[in-house]
């Protein structure tokens, strides 16, 4: 295989991955307000989250793979686990590798959620809002392509949709829809305290 | 021997029984402790709550986790709106109740003993009280009343157990089962207060005794009540494994033609009338028919009263009845409830039907209790039992709620 491919499909997969996991953090923060409507039932929303999250991952290894197995690059499977370990671009590659990392986690304790209990992996998930920003600073820190147009549109794109989900959902007041019945209904079968 | 048993001794209208009467008539129970539990398992007495759950079993697994730490709740919240039997128990024969009580504490080393009874059942739940004072000191000493609160879903185990730690009677999920982990985390014995009554027999009289009533390979007998269109509604105590039929006559019989029956109450199943009078009452033999006793309720459901309105009214009922705590049943149960009382009150349309049809399904098994599933299984009879008054349903709202 020529090494150019490898080459393109580094940095493709990684400009993919930026826009996969930009989406999934923009419905992961929106998941909580339960939007629906006729085109668009309530389980999507989660459904998509999950799905584009997992194919996030196969752009991410596509992406670490081609790194490094380019003969060029002599990066190592060293540099793509252990983070600053790169004598390329230290801090920028290392970045990238946290950003993974982290993804991985959030992956691996979602798809084990059954066995590590809601606390756990809902704490663990709050690293998503690590990884994302840690993601894009290693595009723009490490990235061949981090001054051309079309990567830095792309990348303003991506922070601009994800702060603007942030935002909107930091201004929206608790979206749960069974919050008053279940009040009610407790306010009836409530014997607290000593009856 | 044959004739009431629960029921035998002093006139039920005098009220309960006071513990003097009550040990002066029946003396002290006999059996005890692994004795005691192997007759139970060999009695093949069921709990009369609703699932019908083999008691000696229960027991058996008590025994073996309790280690001086469990505790017994008996179950007298009867929520079931037509079901009678447990608070007329209560009123009339609470020593039988608190007997199997007790003797479950004393078998199963329990720590204490909680008597949980639906608060809107003022009689049953002063008679119960009143009769604990009468017990000795030692069993007073463990035992405490609660007030279950008026909801459907209050007598749910979990629910029970959640009211009597934390003091709010929502279902919380299962597993850990209340057997296993229930009041203040120890093992709990849930156990219906007919059923702990039957027990305080079999404890004096032995399994040989309970299986020497029961017909067609049933066991003992069965506290019944008989609602709707018959000529002495009530409860009654019957031989279990009689027919549907038989109990029918032995509440005066029809007082009009009857179209269907709803076996089990709310949570149980409509059948055409000429099916259910030749089903055995006998929790086994109906579970081999996909079928179930529930809580003992026969509802007769005379020909001149609408299937389909009546279906809307208890699904209006049961969607209400929710916790709020699981989407799927608080919107599920609501959407159905709208959906049947649309084809009750503006006749049948297409689209109602299938989404009837299609969510009656959906729902099932996605709440954290049983509370959907039932609701939507007691749906899902109504629509094969009337499915000729739902495909063809004027629109009308013929009877007001009964």
């Amino acid at each position: 295989m020529s090494d150019t491919i490898l080459w393109y499909t580094t940095r493709g997969a990684g400009a993919v991955s930026m826009i996969l996991l930009s989406a999934v953090v923009v419905l992961g923060v929106l998941s909580s307000l339960r939007f629906h409507s006729a085109g668009w039932p309530r389980f999507l929303t989660p459904a998509l989250h999950r799905n584009l999250a997992l194919m996030t991952l196969v752009f991410l290894a596509l992406h670490v793979v081609t790194a490094v197995v380019d003969p060029f690059t002599h990066l190592g499977w060293v540099a793509a686990i252990v983070p600053f370990s790169s004598y390329y671009h230290t801090v920028w590659l290392g970045l990238g590798t946290i950003a993974f990392e982290l993804l991985v986690a959030i992956a691996v304790t979602s798809l084990l959620r059954d066995v590590i209990g809601q606390a756990a992996w809902r704490a663990i998930h709050w690293l998503a809002y690590a990884s994302w920003p840690v993601a894009v600073i290693h595009g723009f820190g490490t990235g061949t392509d981090a001054l051309s147009a079309w990567f830095v549109v792309l990348s303003i794109v991506c922070v601009v949709s994800v702060t603007i989900a942030i935002v909107y959902r930091l201004l929206q007041p608790p979206a749960d829809p069974l919050a008053s019945a279940r009040g009610e209904f407790r306010s009836g079968v409530s014997r607290r305290p000593n009856q | 021997m044959s004739g009431p048993r629960l029921l035998a001794g002093p006139d039920l209208g005098a009220g309960a029984e006071g513990y003097a009467d009550h040990v002066r008539r029946l003396g002290p129970t006999t059996l005890a402790g692994r004795a005691l539990i192997e007759a139970l398992v060999r009695s093949g007495v069921t709990g009369r709550g609703g699932a019908s759950f083999p008691a000696g079993l229960k027991w058996r697994a008590l025994a073996a986790t309790s280690k001086g730490s469990a505790v017994i709740v008996v179950n007298g919240a009867e929520g079931e709106p037509q079901s009678h039997k447990d608070r007329l128990l209560m009123r009339t024969r609470p020593h039988l109740i608190l007997d199997g009580a007790f003797l479950a504490a004393r078998t199963l080393r329990a720590a204490s003993v909680v008597v949980y009874v639906g608060e809107e059942h003022r009689a049953a739940y002063a008679a119960m009280e009143r009769a604990l004072r009468e017990r000795p000191e030692a069993e007073r000493r463990v035992a405490r009343m609660a007030a279950a609160p008026h909801r459907y879903v209050a007598g749910e185990s979990s629910a029970a157990v959640h009211l009597i730690d934390g003091g709010i009677a929502t279902p919380t999920t299962t597993p850990p089962h209340s057997r296993e982990r229930g009041v203040a985390a120890a093992p709990t014995l849930m156990q219906n207060v007919e059923t702990l009554a039957h027990i305080a027999l079999i404890a004096r009289y032995g399994d040989a005794w309970y299986r020497s009533m029961g017909r067609r390979g049933a066991a003992g007998t069965l506290m019944v009540t008989i609602a709707g269109g018959v000529k002495k509604p009530g409860v009654l105590e019957i031989e279990a494994g009689i027919t549907i039929g038989e109990a029918v006559a032995m509440a005066g019989g029809l007082s009009e033609p009857a179209a269907a029956v709803l076996l089990g109450g709310y949570f149980g199943a409509w059948m055409p009338a000429v099916k259910a009078w030749e089903l055995p009452l006998d929790a086994e033999a109906l579970r081999a028919g996909g079928l179930g006793l529930g809580c003992g309720v026969i509802g007769v459901q005379p020909a001149s009263r609408c299937g389909v309105c009546d279906t809307a009214r208890i699904m209006r009922y049961l969607a209400e009845e929710s916790s709020a705590q699981c989407g799927p049943c608080f919107f599920g149960l609501r959407a159905l409830s709208d959906a049947c009382s649309r084809v009750a009150e503006r006749g049948t349309n297409r689209d109602d039907m299938a989404r009837l049809k299609r969510w009656a399904v959906e729902v099932q098994g996605r709440g954290a209790c049983k509370h959907p599933d039932g609701a939507v299984m007691f749906l899902r009879s109504a629509l094969s039992t009337f499915s000729d008054e739902f495909a063809s349903h004027p629109a009308h709202w013929r009877q007001q709620p009964a």
